[in-house]
Formats: structure tokens, C-alpha cells, sequence
């Protein structure tokens, strides 16, 4: 990739390693907690601000590659272990979410980028940023449900009641669900305008239909009365869904007809 | 308590009776699929095909409020149902996504079972069809009497139907053709991917210009041998700029100049040329251990051969960088005298009376000397019922989105 992408990575690692430190100090200490948030903060800003710069210098978004939608997720799934901690009062969470980041930008570290700064002419559309945000955003408060539901699961297992983290596990999935059908519609309507059609049920499509009716199946199962700590089950699973619709369908015997064919790394 | 199970079809009918249902409808759409030898569904063309829809929806919808209290309209309206259908169409679905969907031979059991098309086959149907009438059922009980606070459920459930059914039984009508014309010529011929003999069109396309825009080239390393890229060096593709330096294992190379468009002049030296004639020129230093040397290399083009430099038993060169543009300059007329000029361009369609045009392809060995551009034609009746559906199914999104946010407040 870039010469600086490992040192605004293993500082980005460091500041969350120190952060989490830090808040377990603070369970004891109170006042660590400040600045064990400025620091786990710290280390999605330097992502951030890593995004910021190399977009400068692509000259396009960095949104095409899956290398580079790993720096978004890494940048923005701490932020949703943040904003959980603050609006339920669920510290665990974050800790998780910086570990996924960290994950994320370690598979980085792996496999080093290509320095490519072509966008296909398909590529080059208003649409291609809210769609790919949306759909960034979509995967990254889905993949916080699914980390809260395997908590719930684990908590079950040493049965310990959480009704608290059903109803995070519950509305971090229904928020994602808004993010997937908005990013589904976007896809469609920008296909309509890049390919012609808006549905043609392309293996990414396909895959993006399945993870949108897994969640959909989700959210009707709630609504019956299916019992909720079951359902953690279903939401700490469906997220395979979405890992296949994410980077496996490069792998499948189907990818072949895809005109979804993004560089893979 | 002692909680007495339930048996199978006793009431009131719930998720075993929805599975069995919906295990025999699919399975049931494969025996008819393999009956038909393979052949998937047919639909009528406009406007039967907006009779029948319209047929089935006022006919479940007055099931749905006729018979609103029936145990068993209930439970074909009912979540266990929904769950059930969506689960067999995410399965059917799955087949979709794992098997690649393509022409396969005739009579294997594959194509007899309508594996290899299975979003036209007779399971899908099957249970898309159930699907919307489970789901139609359980829209017709929160349409009436309407009340506000169903908006949210009428948005998606409404705009779901709607999208769904009407993308399903607009298929046939969808027409998709692909029209070959030259520079300076004009043509009303398309031909679509299932037949030979092409179309006639009730307009005209001419084109004045085709015109590509490419990156910058990329400099790569390769074997004569096989003529492929090394394959570690495929993913460290480097496009050309003046100053460029790149090293493969024991030689490097460093671009002294680099001239976009140009021409061979005296003594190998390029020089600049205009954008339509010209092409890359790169002159390389190339070091192999204490050896240096330079040299121009070219990408060249259907009129000037290409250059490569030799690096040991491999070459070094540059190729003409990947479309970064393409676009032809049309006037479209028909008949009646309707006339339009345009650019089309990649996302950059234009309508004419109902039908729409893309710019689709050109010659990809000529590349930027492409003589003739490929337009895509598409004519589709029933996309604005489609967009409505979507339109509807987002604003629910942002209902359902703001209410979650706000119902979490009392959650915590
Ligand atoms: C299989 C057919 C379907 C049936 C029978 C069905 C039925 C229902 C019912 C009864 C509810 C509860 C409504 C309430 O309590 O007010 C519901 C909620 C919902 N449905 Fe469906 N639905 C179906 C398909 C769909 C589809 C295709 C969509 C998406 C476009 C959808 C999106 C929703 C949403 C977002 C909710 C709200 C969930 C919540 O409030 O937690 N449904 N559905």
C-alpha cells in the first residue's frame, strides 16, 4: 500500500490497546476514564484522518478495493462500541469492536495493497459513495448486533439473565436491517442507471437479497412469539451470511458471471 | 403449568403446519418443473399480464377482508407462513447464488430441475406467488380500517408487494437489445441475447464519434514465453508517470520520461502528436545488477508496432492504461420527426420516448480506435411501478428508522 499505512496502523493498535488498558484501570480509578476514551477515540481518529489523506491522494474514494473498506470498518466500528457504551451504559461492547478493527487492519498489514488509482467507468457515479457507505454502515452495526449476540449467548449459557442485551443485540439489527435495505434500493437504482436493469439477480445481488432476508426473517421472528433468547442464536449467526455476501462471493463457482468483479486482496 | 404440545394440523395451525405447506409447495415446483422437461415459467406480455396481477390482487385482498376471521386465512396471512416462504425463497435463492445461472446441456437433471435458472423456474414462482399472497393477506388487515400509526407497516409491506410483483409479472415485457453502429453511420437494428435476426427499432441511432480516455498506461514485467505477467507482478501493476521507480526482485527501473501522446520521430527519439494519433512513450533506466541502460519503450497501437525492452529472458513494458471514459456523440430520430443529440456515456443514459440508451461497449481490440460504439436499448413499462414500490419501501426505512431511535430511549 502506502509507505505510512503500517505506522498509522500500529499507532492506531497502540491507542486502542492503551485505551482498553486504560478503562479496565478505571473500573478502579475513575479518573483513567477520560483519557482511556481520548485514547480509544484516538485511534479511530488516526484512522480517520489515514482515510482522509490517502483519498487525497487516490483522487477518488477509497472505497473500491475490500483492502480499503477495511480502513472505513476499522475506523467506524469502535465508534458504535462508543456510542453503545454511552447510550446503554454496555462497556463491554467496545472492547470487542477495537479488537475487530485491530483484526481488520492486521488482514491489511498481511496483504499489502495495490497503489491503483483507476476507477471503472461503471464505478464513476453519484451513487457509488452513499451506496457503499450505507452499505458500510449497515455491516458494521450488524456486525456489532452479532458480537452483542454471541455475548448474549455466552451469558445464557452461564445462565446469567440480560435482558439489556437482547434489546442492543435487537436494535443495533434493526438499525442495520434500514442500512441494508437502503443499500439494496441504492444498488438498484444505481444499476438501473450503470447496467441497465435494476435487478439482475447477479451473485452479489443474490447474496445481498439472502443477508437482507436473513435480517428480515429476524425481525418478523421477534415480532412472534419466538423466544428472544433463542433468537441471539439466529443473530449471532446470520452474520455469516453477510460475511459470505462480503468477501466470499469472490470464491463462489457463481463469480464467475459477476459484473461485480472488484479487485480482490 | 403443564403446557399440552400441539398436534400437527390441530388448531390453531402455526410453524410446523407453514413448514410442512411450504416444503410440499417447493417441492411440488420441482415435480412441475421436471414435468415441463425443465421449462421454466412463461408469462403473458401487456396487457395480460397487468390483468392477472391486478386479478390476484383483488382477489386477495378481498379474501384477506372477507374472510378476516377464518382460522385458516388467518394463518395463510400469518408470520409462521411469512417465515416459512422467506426462508424456502432465501434457500431458493441460495441455489442461485452458489450455482453459476448459465445455459447448461439440455436433459441433465440440473436443467431439468431448473437449477441453472432457478429465479425463471417453477419452485421460485411457486413460492414467490404464496409469498405475495401471504403477504397480501396480512397488508389487506392493517389497510382497513386505515390508521396512521400502520403507516410504517402499510410503506414496507405495500411497497414490498408492489416492487416484488411487479418486477415479476413486468419480466416479459422488459426488452433488452444491443445495437452495433459505426462512426459516421447510422442504424435502427438490435439484436437481443436469445435470437440471431435482430430487431427493427421505431428509431434511428447516429454516430458522429466514439472517443475513449484512458489511465495512464501500466508498466509490468513479463515472459515471452507464455506472454502472461509475472504473477507476483500482476498485483503490483504500476501506472507510468514521469519519476516513476519500481524493482522486481533484481532489477530496477526508473522513468526518466514519459510522453502520453506521441509519435516515433529521428533516431528513436518520440515526439509529442496529437491526441487522436498519438500514443505512450516511456523511456526507461533500466539496472540488473551493475548493468544500466536506457531505452524508449511504447504501448503502441494498430498503426505503430510495439516496443518492449528486454530484461534478461524477460521484457519489460507498458500497455495502454485500463478506460477511464468511453462515449459517442449520437443523434437519435425517429418517424415522427422526434429528434435528439446527445453524449451517452457509462451512467450516463439517455431516454427517447420510452425506451432508454446506454453506452455499452466498443471494440476492445482497436481500444481507443475503436471504429463502432455498442449501445444498449432497454424499454421497460414497468419500471415506475417498480421505483414506487422502492420509493415506499424507503420512506418505511426512514419511519422504522426514526421510530427505533426513539423507542430506544425508553429501552434503556
Ligand atoms: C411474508 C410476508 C410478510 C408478512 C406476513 C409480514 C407480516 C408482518 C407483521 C404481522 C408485522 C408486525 C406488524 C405490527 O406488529 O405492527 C410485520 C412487521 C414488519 N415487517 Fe413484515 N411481513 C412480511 C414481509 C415483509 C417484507 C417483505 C418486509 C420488507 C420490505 C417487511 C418489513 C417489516 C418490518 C420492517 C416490520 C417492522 C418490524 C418491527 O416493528 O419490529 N415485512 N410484518
Amino acid at each position: 500500500m502506502i509507505v505510512n499505512f503500517t505506522t498509522v496502523a500500529i499507532v492506531a493498535m497502540v491507542c486502542w490497546a492503551l485505551g482498553t488498558l486504560l478503562s479496565i484501570l478505571a473500573r478502579r480509578t475513575p479518573a483513567l476514564k477520560i483519557p482511556a476514551f481520548v485514547l480509544s477515540l484516538g485511534g479511530s481518529l488516526f484512522m480517520a484522518a489515514f482515510i482522509a489523506f490517502y483519498w487525497s491522494i487516490l483522487d477518488r474514494p477509497p472505497l473500491r478495493t475490500l483492502g480499503e473498506t477495511r480502513l472505513w470498518y476499522a475506523a467506524l466500528i469502535p465508534l458504535v462500541g462508543f456510542l453503545v457504551e454511552y447510550r446503554w451504559k454496555i462497556e463491554w461492547l467496545k472492547y470487542y469492536c477495537m479488537a475487530l478493527a485491530a483484526f481488520f487492519l492486521c488482514i491489511n498489514l498481511l496483504h499489502p495493497e495495490v497503489f491503483d488509482k483507476t476507477l471503472m467507468p461503471a464505478l464513476q457515479s453519484p451513487w457509488f459513495i452513499p451506496h457503499v457507505i450505507v452499505y458500510l454502515v449497515g455491516y458494521v452495526l450488524l456486525a456489532a448486533s452479532s458480537v452483542t449476540a454471541l455475548h448474549n449467548v455466552y451469558l445464557q449459557l452461564r445462565h446469567k439473565g440480560n435482558d439489556n442485551g437482547e434489546s442492543v443485540s435487537h436494535y443495533l439489527a434493526l438499525l442495520g436491517f434500514v442500512l441494508l435495505s437502503f443499500g439494496l434500493i441504492f444498488g438498484a437504482l444505481w444499476a438501473k442507471e450503470a447496467w441497465g436493469h435494476y435487478w439482475t439477480w447477479d451473485p452479489k445481488e443474490t447474496w445481498a437479497f439472502l443477508s437482507w432476508l436473513a435480517y428480515l426473517g429476524y425481525l418478523h421472528a421477534w415480532r412472534y412469539k419466538i423466544d428472544r433468547s433463542k433468537l441471539q442464536w439466529y443473530l449471532a449467526l446470520s452474520f455469516v451470511v453477510l460475511l459470505v455476501c462480503w468477501f466470499g462471493v469472490n470464491y463462489l463457482p457463481s463469480a464467475a458471471n459477476s459484473v461485480h468483479t472488484y479487485s480482490q486482496s | 403449568m403443564v403446557v399440552v404440545p400441539r398436534r400437527l394440523f390441530q388448531p390453531p395451525w402455526e410453524f410446523r403446519e407453514a413448514a410442512l405447506f411450504t416444503a410440499v409447495a417447493v417441492f411440488a415446483g420441482f415435480a412441475f418443473q421436471y414435468a415441463a422437461s425443465g421449462q421454466g415459467v412463461a408469462l403473458p406480455h401487456l396487457p395480460f399480464n397487468a390483468i392477472a396481477l391486478a386479478l390476484f390482487a383483488v382477489f386477495v385482498l378481498s379474501v384477506g377482508l372477507g374472510f378476516k376471521n377464518n382460522p385458516m386465512v388467518k394463518w395463510f396471512g400469518g408470520i409462521p407462513l411469512g417465515l416459512c416462504l422467506i426462508f424456502a425463497i432465501a434457500l431458493l435463492s441460495l441455489i442461485g447464488g452458489v450455482v453459476p445461472q448459465e445455459a447448461i446441456k439440455p436433459g441433465s437433471l440440473s436443467a431439468l430441475l431448473g437449477i441453472n435458472q432457478i429465479f425463471s423456474s417453477w419452485p421460485f414462482a411457486l413460492a414467490i406467488l404464496l409469498f405475495l399472497a401471504n403477504l397480501g393477506l396480512s397488508l389487506s388487515w392493517k389497510l382497513v380500517p386505515f390508521k396512521l400509526k400502520n403507516l410504517q407497516f402499510i410503506l414496507f409491506h405495500a411497497g414490498f408487494w408492489i416492487a416484488l410483483s411487479c418486477a415479476i409479472f413486468g419480466t416479459p415485457d422488459l426488452q433488452r437489445l444491443v445495437m452495433k453502429v459505426d462512426e459516421g453511420q447510422e442504424s435502427n437494428l438490435g439484436y437481443s441475447m436469445e435470437s440471431e435476426t435482430p430487431q427493427k427499432l421505431p428509431f434511428s441511432v447516429f454516430l458522429h464519434n466514439f472517443s475513449l480516455e484512458e489511465y495512464p498506461p501500466q508498466l509490468f514485467l513479463y515472459d515471452p514465453q507464455s506472454g502472461q505477467p509475472l504473477e507476483e507482478l500482476t498485483k503490483t501493476t504500476t501506472l507510468v508517470h514521469k519519476g516513476v521507480k519500481a524493482s522486481w526482485k533484481n532489477v530496477d527501473v526508473e522513468v526518466l520520461d514519459f510522453l502520453p501522446y506521441a509519435l516515433p520521430g529521428k533516431n528513436g527519439v518520440p515526439e509529442p502528436a496529437d491526441h487522436k494519433a498519438g500514443i505512450s512513450f516511456a523511456k526507461v533506466k533500466i539496472s540488473s545488477g551493475s548493468a544500466q541502460r536506457e531505452e524508449w519503450i511504447t504501448t503502441g497501437s494498430p498503426m505503430v508496432d510495439t516496443k518492449d525492452a528486454q530484461v534478461g529472458a524477460l521484457y519489460l513494458g507498458i500497455r495502454a492504461g485500463t478506460p477511464k471514459a468511453f462515449r459517442s456523440e449520437v443523434t437519435v430520430h425517429d418517424d415522427n420527426g422526434q429528434q435528439t443529440m446527445a453524449t451517452l456515456e457509462v451512467n450516463h443514459p439517455i431516454n427517447f420516448t420510452d425506451w432508454k440508451l446506454y453506452q455499452m461497449g466498443y471494440d476492445q481490440k482497436a481500444g481507443r480506435w475503436s471504429q463502432f460504439s455498442l449501445i444498449e436499448l432497454i424499454r421497460d413499462p414497468w419500471l415506475p411501478a417498480v421505483y414506487l414500490g422502492f420509493f415506499m419501501i424507503m420512506a418505511g426505512n426512514i419511519l422504522f428508522f426514526w421510530n427505533g431511535i426513539k423507542r430506544t430511549e425508553g429501552a434503556s
